[in-house]
């Protein structure tokens, strides 16, 4: 019963990590329709982000959230504005695909180059620190970092539903002709879209960086994590996002411990094959559904 | 072209590639043989994924599941005759597996569209791999062996040589003929738009399994052949994502849903990357990613696409001149 219960607790706290580094997927896929394969890539460059102002500044990864958002936004917003948007008004949206693998295949190139192929992580001073719930054992670096998960989809959640930015968000989401005509820029919105999508993937990656080993090459784990967390929880929410992570990191924990640790790839894309055959738009449903 | 001048220029290079081996050295042999796997695969990719318009991006499943066929029944059951005969039976239990795989899972999955059925095939991939590498029966993680069909005194490379030559061969017959019947045509519609073809009364359901199956007996086939090329192998050397990324990509740089796209995509791609780029081995991933993308933003319908449109636009212009 004990271990069922940390097994529990060791998947619920993977699994906001995971909805924190999907979210801006989803929140791409459910704006623009696009599935962005260049996602992880974002994530492993917020680890080494975070890795480099560690090592060189000393500053703590959970300060470089900040610098390192800033950085991402701007470069997803060029990104979306420029090979994003050339792809899809000369060929298809189907060609995104394609483009953003492309994109994918060049930077984690240029990652290898830069850091080498080996195996990277952050250690601050308190990351063997861990504390009792009780008779459970959690380390401080994983609640804390859960923590940060849940207060920036929080904040996410809050912007998408209040503010003036979230409205015209889903505005050009739900009806991207009607939006235009109601004198919204939806290229602008698509591009900051992209931009907040990047940042948010660039915090999830500097908080992954101190909890697990990452390199160049697993930006291809965390592009596919993404994609499965979405079609587990539903496409374009945060609570889509926070279900899908949080069912995803329990399937993880339990498979590992229950099955066999070898086996947890194939039980991801197992209930991922599943659930696109029985329930393809998600547990929560596609929050901008109307128009597709 | 007309008919009898194709057919004639078929013939010709037939006879070239088949006396090619005879002066091209061992290490170009093995090249050309590993072109002709490729485009194989790439055709046989192509008849779902360019006809159909149904991407798959988990089509190196059915090369792990045709090679592992043929390996484990050689070694439960037993070889039948020696030499190349000794191929025979193994290579249709391969075909067969992938046929009835395909159709097994052809049902649900075909159900998805565009991205959806792309990454659906992508899970299948992953869970069949991580299946095969996990359970000791199939002995993925260990490896598997094919006994060698090469007659004594045949070159290895140039026995695989005719072998992916005759495949490809296959492939594309089955390419061309699917292309002018009716076949070909309701894939096509299924692709421009598949409610309206339903609507119509083209029996969208069973044209889409049947492309589907024979790709993946295609792709089968192919990957047994493979599995006998490299004599040993285990799970990864066989189900590799690099293999359901190439046969993509070549076709998209060629043209895709075309007769020769496949192949030309296949032979610039290899080109550029195995010959030229040879010694560049970490920078692989870098100019294969450039490749794609300017291939997307400056000739979306591929090379062939980019050629017949500068064709038109140029006999748009001699038009114009003469009035």
């Amino acid at each position: 019963m004990m271990l069922f219960l940390q097994t529990t607790l060791n998947g619920l706290v993977l699994g906001g990590l995971y909805s924190l580094a999907a979210v801006g997927f989803s929140l791409i896929f459910g704006v623009m329709g696009i599935v962005n394969l260049t996602h992880g890539v974002f994530v492993v460059a917020g680890a080494y982000g975070a890795l480099l102002l560690f090592r060189h500044l000393g500053i703590d990864p959970f300060i470089a959230i900040i610098p390192i958002g800033i950085v991402l936004f701007a470069i997803g917003y060029a990104y979306q504005r420029t090979i994003i948007h050339w792809a899809i008004s000369r060929a298809s949206l189907v060609a995104s695909l394609v483009v953003t693998f492309g994109v994918a295949m060049i930077l984690r190139n240029l990652m290898q180059l830069a850091f080498g192929p080996d195996v990277q992580t952050i250690t601050p001073s308190y990351s063997f620190t861990s504390i009792a719930l009780g008779p459970l054992q959690i380390d401080l670096v994983r609640l804390v970092a859960l923590g940060a998960s849940l207060i920036l989809l929080l904040v996410l959640a809050l912007v998408l539903a209040r503010t003036q930015f979230g409205r015209a968000v889903r505005a050009t989401a739900q009806q991207p002709l009607a939006a235009e005509l109601s004198g919204l820029s939806v290229q602008r919105l698509h591009g900051l879209t992209f931009g907040l999508s990047a940042a948010l993937a660039g915090a999830s990656g500097a908080i992954i960086g101190i909890v697990q080993p990452f390199s160049a090459a697993s930006e291809v784990a965390w592009t596919l994590n993404a994609f499965i967390v979405v079609v587990l929880g539903g496409i374009g929410s945060p609570a889509g996002a926070l279900v899908g992570g949080l069912l995803l990191g329990l399937i993880n924990a339990y498979t590992a411990q229950y099955v066999g640790p070898s086996l947890t790839t194939a039980m991801m894309f197992l209930v991922l094959v599943l659930m696109l055959l029985v329930r393809p738009q998600g547990l929560l449903g596609n929050s901008f559904g109307e128009s597709r | 072209m007309k008919k009898p001048l194709a057919i004639l220029t078929g013939i010709v290079v037939l006879a070239v590639l088949a006396l090619l081996p005879l002066w091209l050295g061992p290490f170009y042999t093995r090249v050309v043989q590993f072109f002709f796997f490729s485009a194989a695969l790439a055709l046989s990719w192509n008849i779902l994924g360019g006809f159909a318009g149904y991407w798959s991006f988990g089509h190196t499943a059915f090369i792990g599941i045709g090679a592992f066929s043929a390996a484990l029944f050689g070694m439960n059951v037993g070889t039948f005759g020696t030499g190349p005969v000794s191929m025979i039976v193994p290579l249709l239990v391969a075909g067969l597996v992938c046929g009835l795989f395909a159709a097994v899972i052809a049902y649900p999955t075909l159900r998805l569209r565009g991205i959806y059925f792309a990454i659906v095939m992508l899970g299948v991939s992953q869970v069949v791999s991580e299946l095969v590498n996990n359970i000791s029966w199939f002995q993925g993680g260990v490896g598997v062996f094919l006994t060698s069909p090469v007659p004594s005194g045949v070159a290895p490379e140039d026995f695989y040589y005719y072998m992916f030559g005759g495949l490809l061969l296959l492939a594309f017959l089955i390419t061309l003929l699917i292309k002018h019947t009716r076949f070909g045509y309701a894939l096509l519609a299924i692709r421009e738009d598949e409610d309206t073809a339903m609507m119509l009364g083209v029996a969208t359901e069973r044209y889409k399994i049947l492309a589907f199956v024979l790709s993946a007996v295609l792709v089968g086939l192919l990957g047994a052949v493979y599995g006998y090329s490299v004599g040993y192998f285990t799970t990864y050397t066989v189900f590799r994502l690099d293999f359901s990324l190439n046969m993509i990509v070549f076709c998209l740089i060629g043209g895709i849903g075309t007769l020769f796209g496949p192949i030309i995509g296949t032979a610039v791609m290899l080109f550029i990357t195995q010959v030229l780029l040879s010694r560049f081995l970490d920078i692989h991933l870098l100019i294969t990613g450039l490749i794609v993308v300017a291939i997307i933003l400056l000739m979306p319908g591929g090379i062939l696409g980019a050629l017949s449109r500068s064709r038109r636009s140029s006999l748009a212009r001699k038009a114009e001149v003469q009035p």
